[in-house]
């Protein structure tokens, strides 16, 4: 792939990346795969199986979600350097672990659509913010 | 640990991590060493750093990376102004809470 280039991105990268989505967030995509493809092989195995859930339920791209592929590298280093048994990151429900560390990035695209559609439907029901008058009490 | 201590430690599980920041800076690994060690043996140590990660997002907290021997470097976590402001107010609600269910548990409304 190209080289940074330290001035304003030239018109054909800007075409680019409206096309193929962020370079800067690939490569931090990519040195988060190789942080992770260097742990011990528990690790990397638990790591996949989070990024899966991630990648479904999870912010799918931008630059929240690398900084939260980034947070989990971290962590995961972190207990592999310790020796931190699997189950001791992960817990016992490893499911709720994941929703505690997901609920801190921006939500995915299609959580937040439905969290908006929700909302708003909830708001148009109760009969507040437009003019039609639907409340029967 | 039983179920019903899991979903309480959900709601105070914050309060907890910035009251023992409020003694001494610490080291992820070591919040959870300590939280064992007083008995809440269920806890893992992902739900920790995830707190971590938010109350660092929050500001609540400074952080300095300290190089580690083994492994990447090691944050330790530090309650700044905004982190004992809110450890107050966490405090404070705290209280009408527990107050709260006293009453309750005395038959007094």
């Amino acid at each position: 792939m190209a080289t940074e280039s330290p001035g304003p991105k030239s018109r054909y990268l800007q075409y680019l990346e409206i096309i193929t989505g962020s370079l800067e967030e690939k490569k931090r995509y990519r040195q988060y795969k190789a942080r992770i493809k260097r742990l011990p092989e528990n690790y990397r195995t638990a790591a996949e199986a989070l990024e899966r859930y991630l990648m479904h339920f999870g912010p799918a791209d931008g630059a929240g979600a690398m900084t939260m592929y980034e947070d989990l590298a971290d962590l995961l280093e972190q207990g592999a350097a310790d020796r931190t048994p699997i189950r001791d990151i992960f817990g016992h429900d490893p499911v709720e672990f994941v929703e505690a560390f997901m609920a801190n990035y921006p939500a995915g695209q299609y959580r937040a659509r439905e969290r908006d559609r929700f909302t708003s439907a909830v708001a148009r029901a109760a009969g507040e913010g437009n003019t039609r008058e639907d409340r029967t009490l | 640990m039983g179920r019903q201590i899991t979903e309480m430690l959900k709601g105070t599980l914050e309060g907890i991590v910035l009251a023992i920041l409020s003694g001494r800076s610490a080291y992820g690994y070591e919040i959870t060493a300590w939280l064992r060690d007083q008995g809440f043996s269920g806890i893992a140590e992902g739900t920790v750093y995830a707190l971590l990660v938010r109350i660092e997002q929050r500001g609540l907290v400074d952080v300095e990376k300290v190089p580690s021997g083994k492994g990447p470097p090691r944050k330790v976590y530090t309650l700044n102004a905004r982190g004992r402001d809110h450890l107050e107010e966490f405090w404070t609600t705290w209280s009408f809470l527990t107050g709260k269910l006293e009453q309750l548990r005395e038959g007094g409304n």
